[in-house]
C-alpha cells in the first residue's frame, strides 16, 4: 500500500470476499500484487451460510459452507491478502487509478475486481417484511435452531431451497416445501436426498406463496394458491424460510459508469473486464454467471490473471 | 470501552463468526452463549432482541446501560463498543 495525494493506494482492490474474490486474491497475492478486499457482510458470501456443499471439487464427502469459506480466507491471508470489513459505496474512474469511496474513507487502486456476489431474493408478499427475523428468514444455518420441534414452511424449488429444507429437518417437526412450478429445479442428487425425508418434508407443487400471516407478533400461517385446482390453500407454521432465487449485490454500482444488465448483473467482455478499463467482475455478480461456487472460484482465478495482464506494461507507482 | 460483551451464536452461523472476528480484531474480549449447546437460552435471546436470529450481541457499557445488536451490523456494533 502506498499513499498518493494522501489517499491509500493499492495495486488491486477486490470488492467482496466470497469464493470468486478470495480465489482472485490467492492468485494476485501469489504474484506479489498488493491486494485489499472489502467485505460488508460475511466472508465466504452465500457459500458461508450454506449448510453443506457437495459439488465443490476436491471434497468427496462434501464440505460445510462455513468450513470452505474459512479455508479460502486462510489461504488468501496466507499469501498476504488483507480483508477489511467495510463497504465500498462508489467507484470513480480516474484513468490509471480508480477511486473508491468506502466506509473507511477514500481509496485508490490500479485495478478493481467487483465480486460482490448475490443475495437471496425476497418473495415480495404481505407479511414478509413485517415478520423479517421474527418468523421470516433467509439463512437456515443462522436461524434454524430457533425452530426445534416447530412446523416450518420453506419456499422455493431450487438447490438452496431443497438443501436448506433438508438441513432444517435437524430442528423442525415438519416442513411444507412450497414450489411454484410443477417440478423441482434442484439437482438430481438433491432430489434423491429429499426422498429420504418424506416423513418430515411435504412437497407442494404448483403452489404460490401469497401472504405470510402473523398473530401476537408471531407467524402463524402461510396463505397460498393451488394453481392446478385454482383454490386458496393455507399452511399452519411457526416460521418461513425463503429461497426463491438470487439478486445481484450491485446497488452501489448504479452511480458508476459500469454497465449492468436489465436485472442488475455486471456486464463484462470475454476478459471479465467491464467497460471501464481496469475494472473487472467475477462470480455471481457477473451477467451470465452460472451461480456455482466452483465457477466463481474459476472466474476469480481468470480475473486475477487478466488483472495481472492489465497491470503489466502500465506505470507502477505503487511499490509494495 | 464496553464493560461486557456477550454474543448469542450457533455452531453453523457464519455471521456469528464475523462478529467474533471483528471484535477480536478490535481487541475486545467477549462471552459466547451457544444456542446449539444451551437451547434453554433461546427464550432469553428472543426476549433481548425480539428476533429469532443470531448473532445477537449484547453490549453492557460502563454505566451498565445495554445495547442489543441483531446480526452482523458494523454501523451499530462499532459505536456500541467504542
Amino acid at each position: 500500500m502506498n499513499q498518493i495525494a494522501d489517499i491509500p493506494t493499492h495495486d488491486v482492490i477486490i470488492i467482496g470476499a466470497g469464493p470468486a474474490a478470495l480465489t482472485a486474491a490467492i492468485y494476485t497475492t501469489r504474484e506479489d500484487i498488493g491486494t485489499l478486499l472489502f467485505e460488508r457482510g460475511v466472508i465466504g458470501g452465500l457459500a458461508a451460510v450454506t449448510d453443506m456443499i457437495d459439488n465443490y471439487p476436491g471434497f468427496p464427502d462434501g464440505i460445510e459452507g462455513l468450513t470452505l469459506a474459512t479455508s479460502l480466507e486462510k489461504q488468501a491471508e496466507r499469501f498476504g491478502a488483507v480483508i477489511e470489513l467495510g463497504e465500498v459505496t462508489k467507484i470513480i474512474d480516474e484513468g490509471e487509478y480508480k477511486r473508491l469511496e468506502t466506509t473507511s474513507g477514500d481509496m485508490r487502486a490500479r485495478a478493481v475486481l467487483v465480486a460482490t456476489g448475490s443475495d437471496y431474493k425476497k418473495i415480495g408478499v404481505p407479511g414478509e417484511q413485517e415478520y423479517y427475523a421474527r418468523g421470516v428468514h433467509y439463512c437456515a444455518t443462522c436461524d434454524g435452531a430457533f425452530y426445534r420441534d416447530k412446523r416450518l414452511v420453506v419456499v422455493g424449488g431450487g438447490n438452496s431451497a431443497v438443501q436448506e429444507a433438508i438441513f432444517l429437518t435437524r430442528f423442525a417437526s415438519h416442513i411444507d416445501l412450497l414450489v411454484r412450478a410443477d417440478h423441482l429445479r434442484a439437482s438430481d442428487v438433491l432430489q434423491h436426498d429429499l426422498e429420504k425425508y418424506t416423513d418430515k418434508i411435504t412437497v407442494h407443487f404448483n403452489t404460490t406463496t401469497d401472504e405470510i400471516v402473523g398473530e401476537d407478533n408471531k407467524v402463524i400461517k402461510v396463505l397460498g394458491t393451488d394453481k392446478v385446482k385454482g383454490e386458496k390453500v393455507e399452511f399452519e407454521t411457526d416460521g418461513v424460510f425463503v429461497f426463491v432465487g438470487l439478486e445481484p449485490n450491485s446497488q452501489f454500482l448504479k452511480t458508476s459508469e459500469i454497465k449492468l444488465d436489465e436485472i442488475g448483473f455486471v456486464l463484462t467482455d470475454q476478459h471479465l473486464q467491464t467497460q471501464i478499463p481496469g475494472v473487472f467482475a467475477a462470480g455471481d455478480i457477473r451477467s451470465g454467471a452460472t451461480m456455482q461456487i466452483a465457477s466463481a472460484a474459476g472466474e476469480g482465478a481468470t480475473a486475477a490473471l487478466k488483472i495481472r495482464e492489465y497491470l503489466e506494461g502500465r506505470p507502477h507507482p505503487v511499490q509494495n | 470501552m464496553a464493560k461486557d460483551i456477550t454474543i448469542y451464536t450457533t455452531n453453523t452461523c457464519a455471521y456469528c463468526a464475523m462478529v467474533k472476528k471483528w471484535l477480536g480484531a478490535k481487541g475486545h474480549s467477549y462471552n459466547v452463549i451457544n444456542l446449539d449447546e444451551q437451547p434453554e437460552k433461546q427464550a432469553e435471546a428472543l426476549q433481548l432482541s425480539g428476533a429469532l436470529t443470531v448473532p445477537i450481541t449484547v453490549v453492557t457499557k460502563q454505566d451498565d446501560s445495554r445495547e442489543v445488536i441483531v446480526g452482523f451490523n458494523l454501523s451499530k456494533l462499532a459505536p456500541a463498543v467504542a
